[in-house]
């Protein structure tokens, strides 16, 4: 009987594993790509012991492609994006949870419906208006047209998060001769901390990760790095080395801030329905 | 007696002024660029409107129209039915396994999870990438192994086994989202119910499918919600390997839509293709709220 249970156990790490592996091989046969030269990262089966080489990333940071423009381009629309967005969403979100709103109902299913709007539907409407008002190719046009899934997702979050914090909390700091706002600020926003980070932490991971907006509302100076990808893929031929190089610079942060966030991240993906 | 009664409200009223003021300037902003250019889709897709024009003009039921008549219309949602229908299924299954194999291990239950996690942060961008890479004809590695296997093809240069592949990338992807939401549900299914089923002398099968599945049910529908809606939100896998190819194969509804606004610039059309999509996913979202509530009640 012992036997069998081990033996059991056994059988599912394997498949565990098995998993993993499936899970994991792809990225780390990236990392390792963007770390070969271009004549072993096409060795087959792939070599996982190599002699590091940095050719890849010294022709994307110093080559012709621009590359820290496509960076900095990236960090300021994500980092701007998820300020404005938390701002917002923020105190809209503790708006949401306390407030006793006529047709409260409708309001969050207008703010589901929205962040859950495929993203081409979204993108034809803002592009003709922000033609109309000179906003393609500005970092502008694509704050704003981040916030149209951003926004959404942080008030959707926030409320969620703020309904566990007990109203006795702000109650007591009010009977205490604090304003609302005051209490709100004082005593709840520091208790839900860490969903603000958690939300935070994704709404710069939705901007950053973000393609098909990019592509249509940016022009040469305000590209970001995932335009770079498919710039690196389209053009005559495929430069591999940098296009791994590339996807390596853009998941490493995500993967850093998501593991650091990870208890938070399931609830954030599922929209807050898994607690 | 009446002072009684009021007072609750007043103090009502008077909680709700603050939040009232602090939910107002979201409201706005997204009223500003959601509302409006939802209004102004429905807008453009009764007029005649080209990229180029200044003054499109008045079309009728045009568009709505040659929309319903094209086929291509048609067999996109088709691909879209397919596309979605094939990798959700595949990701629930697998999820879900996955999530159980997890779920019965006694350690490094936590390590192993979070590391399984990881394809969640990559950018759609990204794993297209990654997985034109794997299947590159000359240097990908899994063309490698298929063809080590037997198989001389070209994944992304046949119809059926292109969308297998973007199916995939899919999968890939996502299916760990569907293992830690469902993993999330099985640690709270209580102990006893369990413990009266081990009484009773079921095997595990029998314990994950009469008691351990049908208690995680909502936390099933919640997975397929989340993923339902975002495989109709993204379109990224497929513009960076198969541009829609080959052969119009993996050209979904949201491809469609870039297709005729940017390239065929016929934006009435496409504002009409548009409104059909969020018809879909609003529906969606609309489950999800009574998913949501059910629970809540």
């Amino acid at each position: 009987m012992r036997i069998r249970k081990n033996l059991a156990y056994a059988a599912i790490y394997a498949l565990i594993l098995l998993c993993l592996i499936w899970a994991l091989s792809p990225i780390l046969l990236m990392v390792s790509s963007s770390f070969k030269t271009q004549v072993n990262m096409f060795e087959m089966p792939p070599k996982l012991f190599f002699a590091p080489s940095f050719e890849s990333y010294e022709e994307m940071f110093f080559g012709r492609g621009d590359f820290p423009k496509f960076l900095r381009n990236s960090l300021v629309v994500s980092i701007l994006t998820t300020a404005v967005c938390l701002l917002l969403g923020v105190m809209g979100g503790f708006g949401l949870a306390r407030g006793n709103f006529r047709r409260e109902k409708d309001i969050s299913f207008w703010i589901i419906s929205t962040r859950m709007a495929p993203i081409p539907a979204v993108i034809l409407p803002l592009y003709l208006i922000f033609s109309k008002l000179g906003l393609i190719g500005t970092t502008t046009g694509l704050i704003l047209a981040y916030t149209t899934f951003n926004l959404p997702f942080a008030l959707w979050m926030m409320a969620t998060f703020f309904k566990d914090v007990p109203a006795d909390l702000e109650e007591a700091a009010m009977i205490d001769g604090c304003s609302k706002f005051r209490a709100f600020w004082r005593v709840v926003v520091p208790t839900a901390a860490p969903g603000i980070i958690a939300t935070a932490v994704l709404c710069l991971m939705f901007s950053w990760n973000d393609y098909l907006f990019a592509s249509i509302f940016t022009n040469r100076s305000t590209q970001t790095i995932p335009i770079a990808v498919s710039l690196l893929v389209s053009q005559s031929g495929i430069k591999w080395g940098q296009a791994m190089a590339t996807g390596t610079v853009i998941i490493t942060p995500m993967l850093i801030c998501g593991l650091l966030v990870r208890k938070y991240m399931v609830r954030g993906l599922s929209m807050g329905a898994v607690k | 007696m009446e002072q009684a009664a009021s007072r609750p409200l007043a103090r009502k009223a008077k909680r709700n002024r603050t939040e009232f003021w602090m939910l107002l300037p979201s409201v706005v902003v997204l009223a500003a660029i959601t509302i409006f250019p939802f209004f102004f889709m429905i807008y453009a897709s009764f007029m005649d409107y080209r990229l180029d024009m200044d003054h499109p003009r008045f079309a009728g039921i045009d568009n709505w129209k040659n929309t319903f008549t094209d086929e291509t219309f048609w067999q996109s949602w088709g691909r879209t039915i397919v596309y979605a229908g094939g990798g959700l299924i595949i990701q629930l299954l697998l999820g879900t396994g996955i999530a159980l194999l997890l779920y019965f291990i006694p350690k490094f239950r936590n390590l192993l999870s979070t590391l399984f996690m990881l394809p969640v942060f990559v950018a759609p961008i990204v794993t297209g990438l990654l997985w034109r890479f794997l299947l590159d004809p000359t240097y990908g590695f899994y063309h490698w192994i298929v063809q080590r296997l037997g198989f001389d093809v070209q994944i992304l240069g046949d119809p059926t086994l292109a969308m297998i592949a973007v199916i995939f990338m899919d999968v890939w992807e996502w299916t760990p989202l569907v293992t830690l939401i469902v993993l999330a549900g099985l640690q709270t299914v209580p102990e006893e119910p369990l413990e009266a089923a081990d009484v009773d002398g079921a095997n595990a099968w029998q314990k994950i499918f009469y008691v351990m599945l049908p208690m995680i049910r909502r936390m099933i529908v919640v997975a397929l919600l989340v993923r339902s809606m975002d495989i109709l939100r993204y379109v990224d896998t497929i513009v960076i390997t198969t541009e829609g190819g080959p052969a119009d194969a993996t050209k979904t509804i949201g491809y469609y839509l870039m297709q005729v606004a940017f390239r065929f610039q016929d934006i009435g059309s496409a504002a009409a293709v548009g409104l059909t999509m969020l018809i879909v996913s609003t529906l969606m979202g609309r489950f999800f709220i009574k998913v949501l509530k059910a629970e809540e009640a």
